[in-house]
């Protein structure tokens, strides 16, 4: 199963006051490099806890989640290295950090695992470059650039350790239809063309276009879904 | 190091907020480092009293007992007493001589006190010298001097003699109040052998015609009239400078002081027919801390420990310690508590500013953690930027309070010295006659050596020099420490408790 992202009857809850949440709720998923799995459901559903719960930053009650052959639910995996080199995650907030700028948000994950100051640089100007980011837009702070714009960086520095998954959590939740699918089309790219297993979660049908898998999410539960021929 | 570098980056990218955190520090700090400073002058300076004042001890008759005796000797009548005298055995002379005096071996054996650094005896008498004369005021001088029950002798020819162990520790020389132009000090060995060796005043010399070498012929009054002579060899001429204050309009019209001569002790006590006595024994202890052990071994050695021994008494100068150190303390004493407060404040400070920065850039926590940095790689960073920003702000502080910490001592010790600051002085009304008071001009009030001269008091404002010392640098680096640590707590505790998960969700 080395070739597989593979979640395993995965539940989490929650405390809260009213009692306990089921955010997820025996979930089994899998999905493939090279191609685009989208899980559509309501706000509430339990996508992001699911998605977290793929990139490690939530732990399941019960189940399994394989990552192509790296069990990370195993108690002494390492979860740091995962994060760094395994995953790269896609916000709908975009979570860039604002005082720094593009450039130095997408040197960030290669200047925590170690690589050399040149080769971060090489890299993340050609990821940029890649995304649309010129020179002079490089420079600036994410704070001063359009949801568009950050987004793309934020993109570009979930590919800065070059990871097997993209993990993106509303991608377009925050963006213009017209940015957004521009969004959305980088991600099925980086299925397409460099091969990535990209999970998208949310609520937003349209982008079941560039789909290969698709399930649907309610009420923590996952169903798979018909997609287009 | 990337942490660091991040760190710096962070520090530098958040001007706005850290001028706000880096003001509030400062003023505190500013506050915090000016009352360190102050204490530690006033610590240091109470040290420095410690070993010149209150650190002087003399042992001498008590001054009641010397009453007594004034007392009793006034109610006899004069005529009775002589005929008196004349029956008198020579113990019982001898005993009258020396009733205000001190046996030499109490004040030996006094000072092998372990607290005792150094220690000197001193008997003063008066002697009949042949074929010399005095300056011009000597009458004056010599009635003014003389001791109570002291034998009325004709005052021409009399002079004061001044006799200790060494020529040169003699009081009026350690002051500089004297100095010694020709010849030499006599020294401890001429006290030993009983060398007949004195020193003169030079105005005293030039009148008379005498040079080092020469002999002066002295009278020694002998028991039952029986006077013999005895040869004195001139060892050194020493000059008087006190002149200089205030009257110097001419000085060689006035020079009262030119009847003194200086010689060993033991040779004054032979003048005086009071082999084995001495006017009082002084000790130099080895701090003002002393004070009351000495005290009590007083009590006890001598005061219960020998027959009549509570005729003596210790009379040291530590309630002059007292009063000078007394505003130095408490101005140490505020500053402490003020240095605690400050330093609260700057606590306080550190831990609101980290509270809501590191509480507005939760997020940024989050993102760290998702894309997998180390706890230890956010401590690192978040380290660096708290040391940055007290290290900034106690570099400024320093500066600020190098301006301003005299100032607060200046202000602090006016608060707390009350009247109690200032020494009084018995200003010497100018040009009426009495002699000057010596030694003015010396900045320290404190004794450099010698005996008790109640004119020597003069007034000394206690002043605080807050200087800079070494160890504010030891104690900058501490504080800055310190707070650094404490708004390092924060980020730890949001480190520790924080939930990506929770917070890169919220809108
Ligand atoms: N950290 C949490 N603590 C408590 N409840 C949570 C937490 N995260 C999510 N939930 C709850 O779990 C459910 C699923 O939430 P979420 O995964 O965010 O859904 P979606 O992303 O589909 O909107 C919701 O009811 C939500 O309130
Ligand atoms: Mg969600």
């Amino acid at each position: 199963m080395r070739d597989l992202l593979e979640v395993k009857n995965a539940s989490k809850s929650y405390r809260v006051k009213s009692g306990e949440v089921k955010a997820v709720d025996g979930v089994d998923l899998m999905a493939r490099k090279g191609e685009v799995t989208v899980i559509v459901g309501p706000s509430g559903s339990g996508k992001t806890t699911l998605l977290y719960l793929i990139g490690s930053l939530e732990r399941p009650d019960t189940g399994e989640i394989n990552v192509f052959g790296e069990n990370i639910c195993r108690p002494n995996a390492d979860l740091i290295q995962y994060r760094r080199k395994r995953v790269g995650f896609v916000f709908q907030m975009f979570n860039l950090i604002s005082a720094l700028t593009a450039l130095e948000n997408v040197v960030l994950p290669m200047d925590l695992e170690g690589i050399s100051p040149a080769e971060q640089h090489r890299r993340a100007e050609e990821l940029l470059q890649r995304m649309g980011i010129d020179h002079r837009l490089q420079k600036a702070k994410a704070n001063r650039m359009s949801g568009g714009e950050k987004q793309r960086v934020a993109i570009a520095r979930a590919l800065a350790n070059d990871p097997d998954v993209i993990l993106a959590d509303e991608p377009t939740g925050n963006l213009d239809s017209a940015t957004g699918k521009v969004v959305v089309d980088i991600l099925a790219g980086l299925a397409r063309r460099d091969g990535k297993c990209v999970l998208i979660v949310t609520h937003d049908e349209g982008i079941l276009q560039v789909a290969d898998w698709a399930y649907q999410m309610r009420d923590g539960r996952l169903k798979g879904m018909e997609v287009r021929g | 190091m990337r942490s660091v570098k991040r760190g710096l980056r962070s520090f530098i990218r958040h001007p706005l907020a850290n001028l706000v955190v880096v003001l509030l520090l400062f003023v505190c700090l500013t506050l915090s480092l000016s009352m360190l400073a102050v204490k530690l002058a006033a610590d240091g300076q109470v040290e420095e009293v410690k070993s010149s004042v209150g650190n002087y001890a003399e042992l001498r008759v008590s001054s009641a007992y010397k009453m007594q005796l004034f007392s009793e000797q006034r109610e006899q009548d004069p005529a009775k007493r002589q005929a008196e005298a004349r029956k008198m055995s020579e113990e019982e002379l001898l005993e009258e001589r020396t009733n205000t005096l001190v046996p030499e071996e109490i004040t030996d054996d006094f000072s092998l006190l372990p607290e005792i650094i150094s220690f000197d005896k001193v008997l003063e008498a008066h002697v009949s010298l042949q074929d010399i004369t005095g300056t011009e005021l000597e009458t004056m001088f010599s009635m003014r001097e003389r001791a109570p029950g002291a034998s009325a002798t004709s005052s021409s020819g009399t002079f004061a003699f001044e006799g200790n162990t060494n020529g040169a520790s003699a009081s009026d020389f350690m002051l500089g109040n004297k100095v010694l132009v020709e010849g030499s000090f006599y020294t401890y060995q001429d006290y030993l052998d009983a060398n007949p060796v004195v020193l003169v005043e030079k105005t005293l010399a030039e009148e008379n015609g005498l040079s080092v070498g020469d002999t002066v012929t002295a009278t020694v009054t002998g028991a039952e009239g029986r006077n013999s002579e005895m040869e004195l060899t001139i060892k050194g001429i020493y000059e008087t400078v006190e002149a200089e204050e205030g009257n110097a309009q001419d000085p060689q019209a006035f020079n009262p002081a030119g009847n003194k001569f200086f010689a060993p002790l033991s040779v004054v006590q032979e003048l005086n027919g009071t082999a084995g006595y001495v006017e009082l024994g002084y000790f130099y202890l080895d701090s003002a801390d002393s004070s009351a052990a000495v005290q009590e071994a007083f009590q006890e050695l001598v005061v219960e420990g020998l027959e009549g021994g509570d005729k003596y008494e210790l009379a040291t100068d530590y309630s002059d310690f007292e009063s000078i150190s007394d505003p130095l303390q408490k101005v140490s004493k505020t500053s402490t508590i003020g240095l605690a407060g400050a330093l609260g404040a700057c606590a306080l400070i550190i831990i609101l500013a980290m509270a809501i920065i590191v509480g507005g850039r939760t997020r940024e926590l989050g993102v760290l953690k998702a894309i997998g940095a180390t706890d230890r790689q956010v401590l690192i960073q978040y380290a660096t930027e708290i040391l940055c920003l007290c290290l900034v702000a106690i570099v400024l502080a320093a500066g600020a309070s190098a301006l301003i910490s005299q100032r607060m001592g200046n202000w602090l010790l006016q608060g707390n010295a009350g009247n109690a600051a200032f020494v009084e002085q018995a200003e010497s009304p100018g040009g009426t006659g009495a002699p000057p008071m010596m030694g003015i001009g010396a900045e320290r009030l404190y004794k450099q050596g010698g005996r008790f001269s109640p004119g020597n008091r003069n007034q000394q404002s206690v002043e605080l020099d807050v200087i800079y010392r070494g160890s504010m640098l030891v104690y900058g680096i501490l504080i800055l420490l310190g707070i650094s640590l404490l708004g390092m707590t924060v980020p730890v505790i949001w480190i520790i408790r924080l939930r990506p998960a929770r917070v890169l969700a919220m809108e």
